[in-house]
């Protein structure tokens, strides 16, 4: 009687997921599969008919030379942004962790930008590097500098991309790694510091051992963020100047609307998904691996 | 049993919490009832907005039926109504919906997007559900024909003067789909205070080596010969409609017109107006920002007295009026690209209405279409485009440039936009992103921008 109950209980539960089930099935599972199909298709994006063309897409992407430099500026859009928001947002939480005047007010600052919509920021940013006109060589103009056309030239483009998406969300990580520092049992640094271990020693052996999954959300986060990057570029360069630093995402809009191809668009947007999910995967196994042997 | 009522109330909320993002309009009963499409009423969430028409409790005919004696003719009717055009223009076609709204009680939603206008209209074409009314900024017959309602039986079709019939009908069947309230006359816009510190007379740039030179002696006057705003890459796109005809297609003698149209066109033809833009970012004739400037700063440079030619169209005056109204500005024809050749003018669409074929408010969209063509709306609209009307009568208000209007549309020949008449649906983008990559001075851009024209342009011609 009680085992029934139990598992009438455990059942009334499972009728709490159909909602999110059915949710996530209308606009996750079912555009995927649309986009699947669509990828075999020669569809302009707004015809009433479009025919089956097979393989040709995929042909196309593996012989089209905008997804080299696409697929490099991803790359870089991803694992850049990923770096340097760690690295930096590991930085601030180290050092904000600590008690002093001004702290809550420093942590706000370094937060705030992560709650400006990218587009925004995107264009906040145009306006200080843009050639004519922009705050940056303006600045360089009362130290009787040229100007500079910041982002005519694509790589220095993608860098620059790869600056301010970093800084709009390093304070996310800074938030992640706050939440895990303060995890870790102070006990732990004055056992550490009986034992005579200096402070990188601590770092080492306590630190980041015990912030691992704190690690594990922030790099998983910023990389899928970063390799589906869209809004700053749009805003920036819209992809340009050419193709130059289009990412994937960006690439997918410019080929559905401007160049009137969704069945490429989305044959890109398929390429992009399986690219996206296989970081993701290995990520997952290596940071479950080092979580199992701490 | 408490906990487990508090737990259920609580997923509940959230799963209508979760549904709330994605909430539409109630469709309305009516729409089933009414019309012969498939999806009628039901409505889209773009950007936040809501787009296509919501419909009242009665059809047209019957509200004109039973409410002719108490109310106005479409009272309770809502018709949906999209434009890509924006500011003083937008904002002339908007006082005459207003009027046409407080004469016949009908409540038009107007929405004017933007720059995302095409997207999102390509995003209602596939889903077949379009609003009653859109502007079709020259695709009416190439892109939106197949959605739009053939207007040839309109009382105001005869009043279209020849050159605007020239622009909107479609040549197979005879049939307009659109209502052009203005004609686009185009040709180069210039700065009059730039060339007369430069001493260049518009008049003497018959060619586009009479054209070059001029821009050798604006940049020794140390000013920027050409600007092109290239981050809104279509402006890079402008340079080549305008400059491909008189390559391509003005010369009565040696032109491409039927090969282009056929398929069989030699895309190494290309090359002489790629290799010249090519010759002149050599020669420093553009802006040094060209890849990275934008629009804005393309109509602010010209106000500014800071450049000499740009290739815009005349809409783009008035914008630059706006930023400086003491501005002296003016439009030249397009040069030729021989002396066998005469300097163009091109022609095409402005603002154009049409209306959705499949729309169930068709009577009501197609006298607010009619209303729009009425003599002192269509001048309200045309003045504020700084374009011609497009009736025969109708004078409207194009502003500074009127005189050098009338004088170059006497003196010269006007041919459509190169790539709505002769490229295939599609094509636009590939001229932009060549160009970008001219400009850019990219290895081999020129060669590689022939090649990928004629890959583009093989693929397109599939498809259609």
């Amino acid at each position: 009687m009680i085992g029934m109950k139990k598992k009438v209980k455990k059942n009334i539960i499972n009728i709490y997921y159909i909602p999110a089930l059915a949710l996530f099935g209308i606009f996750v599972i079912y555009p995927l599969l649309k986009g699947l199909q669509l990828s075999f298709t020669n569809w302009d994006g707004f015809s009433q008919n479009y025919s089956n063309v097979g393989w040709r897409n995929y042909q196309t992407l593996f012989k089209d030379a905008n997804i080299k430099t696409t697929l490099i500026n991803t790359v870089i859009y991803g694992f850049g942004s990923t770096l340097l928001q760690n690295v930096l947002g590991l930085a601030y939480a180290l050092f904000l962790n600590r008690k002093f005047a001004g702290r809550n007010v420093a942590r706000a600052v370094i937060y705030v930008p992560a709650m400006v919509a990218s587009l925004i920021m995107g264009y906040m940013y145009y306006f200080i590097l843009q050639y004519d006109g922009g705050a940056l060589n303006d600045i360089l103009g009362v130290f009787g500098l040229e100007a500079v056309d910041w982002l005519s030239k694509g790589s220095r483009a993608v860098i620059l991309i790869t600056l301010i998406n970093s800084i709009q969300f390093v304070g996310v990580s800074m938030i992640l790694y706050l939440a895990g520092l303060q995890g870790i049992p102070s006990s732990y640094y004055e056992a550490a510091e009986l034992d005579g271990e200096s402070y990188w020693q601590s770092f080492r052996h306590i630190t980041l051992p015990l912030l691992l999954p704190a690690i594990t959300s922030s790099v998983m986060l910023n990389l899928i963020g970063g390799l589906k990057l869209f809004d700053i570029i749009q805003a920036l360069t819209a992809g340009g100047p050419g193709f130059a630093s289009h990412s994937l995402a960006t690439l997918v809009s410019y080929t559905y609307f401007r160049g009137q191809n969704a069945g490429y668009s989305a044959t890109i947007g398929i390429f992009s998904f399986v690219l996206i999910m296989a970081v993701s995967i290995v990520l997952m196994r290596f940071f479950t691996k080092k979580e199992g042997d701490v | 049993m408490k906990r487990r009522m508090i737990s259920l109330v609580l997923g509940m909320c959230m799963m209508v919490s979760l549904m709330v993002g994605c909430s539409q309009k109630p469709e309305q009963m009516e729409n089933e009832e009414k019309n012969a499409t498939e999806n009628v009423g039901s409505t889209e969430n773009a950007g936040g907005e809501s787009e296509d028409a919501s419909q009242s409790a009665d059809s047209g005919d019957s509200q004109d039926a039973s409410n002719d004696a108490a109310g106005k003719k479409y009272e309770g009717i809502t018709l949906s109504f999209m434009s890509n055009i924006a500011g003083v223009q937008s904002e002339a076609m908007e006082e005459v919906i207003a009027q046409f709204e407080a004469e016949t009680g009908a409540s038009v939603e107007y929405s004017s997007p933007g720059a995302s206008y095409e997207e999102l209209m390509k995003t209602k074409m596939a889903a077949n559900q379009l609003p009653d009314l859109f502007t079709t900024h020259g695709w009416s017959i190439a892109r939106y024909g197949q959605y739009l309602e053939p207007l040839n039986g309109q009382e105001w079709f005869s009043r279209l003067s020849e050159s605007a019939k020239q622009i909107v009908v479609e040549q197979s069947s005879g049939n307009i789909y659109c209502l052009p309230v203005d004609v686009d006359v185009a040709g180069i816009i210039y700065n009059k205070t730039v060339l007369e510190a430069a001493r260049v007379n518009v008049d003497d740039l018959k060619t586009w080596d009479a054209f070059a030179e001029a821009l050798g002696k604006v940049k020794d006057a140390g000013y920027t010969p050409i600007h092109i705003g290239g981050k809104d890459n279509w402006t890079i796109g402008q340079f080549f409609d305008w400059v491909a005809p008189s390559y391509l297609i003005t010369d009565e003698g040696s032109n491409h017109r039927d090969a282009l149209k056929d398929g069989s066109f030699d895309w190494s033809n290309w090359k002489d107006l790629a290799q010249m833009m090519a010759d002149w970012k050599a020669a420093g004739y553009f802006n040094t920002d060209c890849l990275t400037a934008d629009y804005n700063a393309q109509i602010k440079a010209m106000a500014e007295d800071k450049v000499a030619f740009e290739f815009l169209g005349n809409s783009a005056v008035t914008e630059m009026q706006s930023v400086n109204p003491d501005a002296s500005l003016g439009l030249m024809s397009v040069p030729a690209s021989s002396d066998a050749d005469e300097p163009t003018l091109i022609g095409g669409e402005r603002i154009a209405i049409g209306v959705w074929k499949d729309s169930a408010n068709k009577e009501a969209a197609l006298e607010l279409l009619s209303y729009f063509a009425q003599d002192e709306n269509m001048k309200k609209v045309a003045s504020a485009d700084g374009a011609p009307a497009s009736f025969e009568g109708v004078e409207s208000d194009t502003g500074i440039i009127t005189e050098d209007l009338a004088k170059y549309m006497a003196q010269c020949r006007i041919f459509p936009y190169f790539d709505r008449e002769y490229l295939p649906n599609g094509m636009w983008d590939d001229m932009c992103i060549t160009g970008a990559s001219i400009l850019a001075e990219d290895s081999g851009a020129v060669d590689n921008a022939c090649a990928a024209m004629e890959e583009s342009y093989k693929a397109k011609l599939e498809v259609q």
